[in-house]
């Protein structure tokens, strides 16, 4: 006859085998006993779950390259679009720098009405010195009247249509504009070159000259105002046995990097040639 | 027809020009890309209209220069009539032509945008206009001269497509 436990008292062996178990556990005595059960359910599990996950990349890898792919597609579409606003807003940054001179220009010489105009090209013979602006007689602009920057004297139309101009600068082999060199006040004739070099002409030879003079137009002859800066002598050429003296001149004003100018619309020219006399013939 | 292709091509060309090739100078040269084309368009096989090319492109080149008007239409004829008699002598080798007429073309229409500043009063070295002008010119044409043969050669075989003998 078997004698069977109560199931209460095997309730109480089989709990106290647990707890039994547990504090062994938990006091590291079984590890060497777990270690040696677990290491094939391990290495099993292990396997199982390289697979499970060369599966799993093989089936999402191929869709996660083309997001990125399209994710970075949008963003170099983005980046792209930056860079191209970014130049938009260097350019307008640039252009504001000038528009704030040419003001500061217009605000120091009150006496005068301004209007902007933009270059918009250049004469196509190497051999002339002129730039178009995209202001015409539409405009109210007139052939003569002179352009400034912000700087200085630029030149003066020469001719105009209905939309745009065509401005003589400086520069131009053609140009004569009468000056007036500081401190000496001496007048003298302002020419340009073919290479667009600017010299002066027929400067008195007892005028006192020097390097750094400042040059600015003295409003003779009546084609352009006074008082405007033209420019500072960098060099002084002086002979005895000659009539006048000459200077070379770095004028204010960058030609090359002539993007906007100011035309002086309430300037009108003065043509003093009927009052130049003309020798008689017998 | 083909005429008046000239009108919008050359515009552009003529527009490329004073806008944008006037500003990229060598010392103080710059290229010329109407007489470029023109003479690239004159040296096209069976093109016939290279005289109205130049007429045409002369005439918007005088709208936008300074110089007395004229001088670029009958610059750019005489060149016309130098690449044509060129073409007729040395047929078979097209881009050499082409370099040729840009030099001898480069040189002609400088000495007559050279006589035209010296009729209107301007003092000058011949010498500092040679080193500083003319040469840097011609060589930023025979530069350009290529790409632009090569461009008008494209063009022309739109409008004239060459006819294949069986």
């Amino acid at each position: 006859m078997k004698r069977r436990f109560p199931s209460f008292f095997r309730n109480i062996v089989f709990s106290l085998l647990i707890i039994g178990l547990l504090a062994l556990a938990l006091g590291g005595y079984v590890k060497t006993l777990s270690r040696l059960a677990l290491t094939p359910i391990m290495a099993a599990q292990t396997w199982v779950s390289k697979q499970y996950t060369g599966f799993e990349d093989f089936i999402t890898a191929p869709r996660d390259v083309t997001a990125i792919r399209q994710e970075n597609a949008r963003l170099e579409a983005e980046n792209a679009s930056l860079q191209a606003q970014i130049v938009e807003l260097q350019q307008q940054l640039g252009e504001y720098q000038i528009l704030a001179a040419l003001l500061d220009f217009a605000r120091a010489h009150p006496e005068h009405k301004y209007l902007g105009a933009t270059v918009i090209g250049r004469d196509i013979s190497p051999f002339l010195h002129y730039v178009i602006i995209n202001r015409g007689s539409d405009d109210g602009l007139r052939r003569g009247m002179p352009i400034v920057t912000q700087k200085g004297l630029a030149g003066r139309v020469s001719q105009t249509t209905a939309k745009s101009a065509r401005v003589k600068l400086i520069t131009d082999p053609t140009i004569k504009v009468n000056v007036r060199i500081q401190p000496s006040r001496s007048e003298a004739i302002l020419t340009g070159s073919i290479t667009g070099d600017v010299t002066l002409e027929q400067i008195p030879q007892d005028a006192k000259i020097n390097p750094g003079n400042l040059i600015l137009t003295s409003g003779l002859g009546g084609n352009y105002p006074p008082n405007i800066i033209v420019g500072q002598v960098t060099s002084v050429r002086s002979q005895e046995y000659a009539l006048f003296q000459s200077a070379s001149v770095q004028p204010v004003t960058d030609f090359g990097e002539l993007e906007i100018v100011l035309v002086i619309t309430n300037f009108n020219p003065i043509d003093i040639e009927p009052l130049i006399p003309v020798p008689e013939t017998p | 027809m083909h005429t008046f292709l000239a009108i919008p091509v050359l515009s552009i060309v003529t527009i490329l020009q004073s806008a944008v090739v006037s500003r990229i100078t060598l010392l103080h040269g710059t290229a010329d890309i109407i007489l470029l084309t023109i003479i690239a368009w004159a040296l096209q096989e069976e093109v016939k209209t290279g005289w109205q090319w130049a007429l045409i492109g002369g005439l918007l080149a005088d709208f936008l220069s300074g110089l007395p008007f004229g001088i670029y239409t009958a610059s750019y004829l005489l060149i016309t009539g130098l690449t044509l008699a060129l073409r007729v002598r040395i047929w078979r080798f097209a881009i050499l032509v082409q370099l040729f007429a840009t030099f001898l073309g480069t040189i002609l229409s400088h000495a007559l945008s050279l006589l035209a500043v010296i009729a209107q009063g301007t003092n000058l070295s011949f010498q500092t206009v040679l080193e500083t002008i003319t040469l840097p010119s011609l060589i930023l044409n025979l530069l350009l001269t290529i790409p632009v043969y090569i461009l008008i050669q494209e063009l022309a075989l739109q409008v004239h497509p060459r006819k294949i003998e069986l």
